[in-house]
C-alpha cells in the first residue's frame, strides 16, 4: 500500500515541480474536453431541448435512439471515427487521425447523447407549471421556449458535468484516435495507461488524482457560476 | 372597445377530461369590470373554466368570445391572437409557480415580455407595494427564499404588474395565511377599482370571497343557466 501514499507525493512533486510531460498530458486533456465538450453543448442542448419539448412524429424512436447512445462503449466509438478518418476512410484527407481534434471528434460523439438525451429528459419532467405561468404571464411562442429551457438550467448544466465527467476519464477514444504521442495526443488518462503498463504505479496515481482535481476544479467552477448567475437575476430591482 | 358589451360570452361551452365531461356551461356572460365569483363542489369545474377564460386550454366545444371577438384557439390557428388574449387576460394558478429567478425578475417578467424596458423597477416596485410586499426587502429575493403565502402575493404581484383586463383567480386564498389572504384580496379589489379589472375569482371560502365578488354563480348548477345569487 506505500505506493498509494507514494502516489500522493509524486503528485505534488509533479505539479509543482512543473514536470513538463505530465503538464503536457494536461493541457491536451484540458484543451480536448474543452474542444469536445463545446461541441456536445452546442448540438446537445438544442437537440435535448427538441427532443424534450417539442412533439413530432418519431420522437420517441430518437429519444430512444439517443437513451441508447448514452451506453456506447468509448472503443467502439474509437474504432468507428477510426474508420472514417485513418487514411483510407471517407475522411482521411482532413488530417484527424493522431490529433487532439480527432480525439475531441470522438469525444463528443460520446457527450452528445448523454448532453441530448439527460436535457430532454428535464424538460419532459419539467413541472407543468413552467408552461402555464409563462403564458398568463403574456410569453409569445419564441419566449415559452426560452424561458422554458431556462427553468430547466440547474438540469442542462448536470448533464453538462455528466458528460464532462465520461469525456475526461475515457481512454478508448484517446487511445485508438490519438495515439497516445507523447508531447500530443498524450492525455491524462492515456498516459495513466501507459504508466501503469510501465509497473510505475506512483506516475499513474499521481496522475489519477490530477484528474480528479480537475474534475473538482470544473464542479467548484459550475457551482460558481450557479451562484453568480443567481445573483445576477437579483436584478437591482430595489431602487 | 365597446362600452358596455361583455368581456367575456360563452355558449354552449363543454369540456372533457380523459373522456370525461368536466364542464357544461349553457350560457354566461362575463361583465366588463364586475367581480365574478364561481363556486361549486370539487370537480365542478371551476379550474377547467379559469384555464379556458385565460385562453391555456381549449373547450371540447362551444364557442367563446372575449371582447366581442370569438376566439379560435389551435395549433397553428391563430396563436398570435391567442398570445394577445393573454396578455389581457392573466390567471394566478391555485399553487402558483415562481420562475427560479428573484422577485424582481418574476415580477418583471411579464412586463419584458410586453416589450417594456423602461419603468420597470417603478413597475415592480408599485406591484411589489400592491400585495404588501415592502420591494426594499423583496425585490433581490431568490425564489426559494420565500415562504408559501410570499410566493402567492410575488406571484400576484406580476399579474398586477401588466394591469390586464381580466385578472383570473383560482382558489387564491386556498392555503394561505389569514395576512397573505387579506393582503390579496385587498391587491385583486384595488386591481378592480384602480384599473377597472374583470375579476373572476374561484374558491370555496364563502366569506372571503363574500368581500370581494358581487355576483356568483355556482358551475354545479350552471348547466341549468342558475345563478347561485
Amino acid at each position: 500500500m506505500d505506493y498509494l501514499l507514494e502516489g500522493l507525493v509524486t503528485a505534488v512533486k509533479l505539479l509543482f515541480s512543473g514536470d513538463e510531460s505530465t503538464w503536457s498530458a494536461v493541457w491536451a486533456t484540458v484543451k480536448v474536453s474543452a474542444l469536445s465538450m463545446s461541441v456536445s453543448l452546442a448540438l446537445g442542448v438544442p437537440a435535448g431541448f427538441v427532443l424534450g419539448y417539442a412533439r413530432f412524429p418519431g420522437r420517441k424512436a430518437l429519444r430512444l435512439v439517443s437513451d441508447t447512445f448514452m451506453a456506447l462503449p468509448t472503443v467502439l466509438i474509437g474504432l468507428l471515427v477510426y474508420a472514417f478518418i485513418c487514411r483510407r476512410g471517407p475522411l482521411g484527407g482532413l488530417g484527424l487521425l493522431f490529433t487532439l481534434r480527432g480525439i475531441a471528434v470522438g469525444q463528443a460523439m460520446l457527450a452528445l447523447p448523454i448532453v441530448a438525451s439527460l436535457t430532454a429528459e428535464a424538460l419532459e419532467g419539467q413541472d407543468p407549471r413552467v408552461r402555464d405561468t409563462l403564458l398568463t404571464l403574456g410569453a409569445s411562442r419564441s419566449r415559452l421556449a426560452s424561458g422554458t429551457l431556462f427553468e430547466a438550467r440547474h438540469a442542462v448544466m448536470a448533464a453538462a458535468v455528466n458528460a464532462y465527467g465520461r469525456v475526461s476519464t475515457e481512454v478508448g477514444i484517446s487511445l485508438m484516435v490519438g495515439g497516445n504521442i507523447k508531447w500530443q495526443t498524450r492525455t491524462i488518462t492515456t498516459a495513466i495507461s501507459l504508466e501503469t503498463g510501465m509497473g510505475e504505479f506512483a506516475t499513474g496515481i499521481a496522475l489519477g488524482l490530477i484528474l480528479l482535481l480537475m474534475a473538482f476544479a470544473v464542479n467548484i467552477s459550475l457551482s460558481f457560476f450557479r451562484r453568480r448567475a443567481g445573483l445576477a437575476l437579483t436584478g437591482g430591482g430595489a431602487s | 372597445m365597446s362600452g358596455e358589451s361583455p368581456l367575456y360570452v360563452l355558449e354552449n361551452i363543454a369540456a372533457a377530461h380523459g373522456g370525461r365531461t368536466v364542464l357544461r356551461i349553457g350560457a354566461l356572460e362575463i361583465r366588463r369590470g364586475e367581480a365574478l365569483g364561481l363556486v361549486g363542489p370539487n370537480g365542478s369545474g371551476k379550474t377547467t373554466l379559469l384555464r379556458i377564460l385565460a385562453f391555456l386550454d381549449v373547450p371540447a366545444s362551444g364557442r367563446l368570445f372575449f371582447d366581442g371577438r370569438e376566439m379560435h384557439p389551435g395549433p397553428g390557428n391563430g396563436a398570435g391572437e391567442m398570445t394577445a388574449a393573454r396578455r389581457r387576460a392573466t390567471l394566478l394558478l391555485q399553487e402558483p409557480y415562481l420562475l427560479r429567478r428573484s422577485v424582481f425578475e418574476n415580477v418583471a417578467y411579464g412586463l419584458k415580455a410586453r416589450g417594456k424596458r423602461k419603468g420597470l423597477a417603478e413597475a415592480v416596485n408599485a406591484a411589489l407595494d400592491a400585495v404588501g410586499l415592502p420591494p426594499a426587502s423583496f425585490a433581490s429575493r431568490l425564489w426559494f427564499e420565500l415562504s408559501g403565502g410570499e410566493k402567492s402575493r410575488v406571484a400576484l404581484a406580476a399579474r398586477l404588474a401588466v394591469q390586464p383586463e381580466a385578472l383570473l383567480l383560482d382558489e387564491p386564498s386556498a392555503n394561505l395565511d389569514a395576512e397573505s389572504a387579506l393582503a390579496v384580496r385587498d391587491a385583486a379589489a384595488a386591481a378592480r377599482s384602480s384599473l377597472g379589472a374583470t375579476l373572476v375569482v374561484a374558491g370555496h371560502h364563502h366569506e372571503w370571497m363574500k368581500g370581494l365578488c358581487d355576483r356568483f354563480v355556482d358551475l354545479s348548477a350552471l348547466s341549468d343557466g342558475r345563478e347561485s345569487r
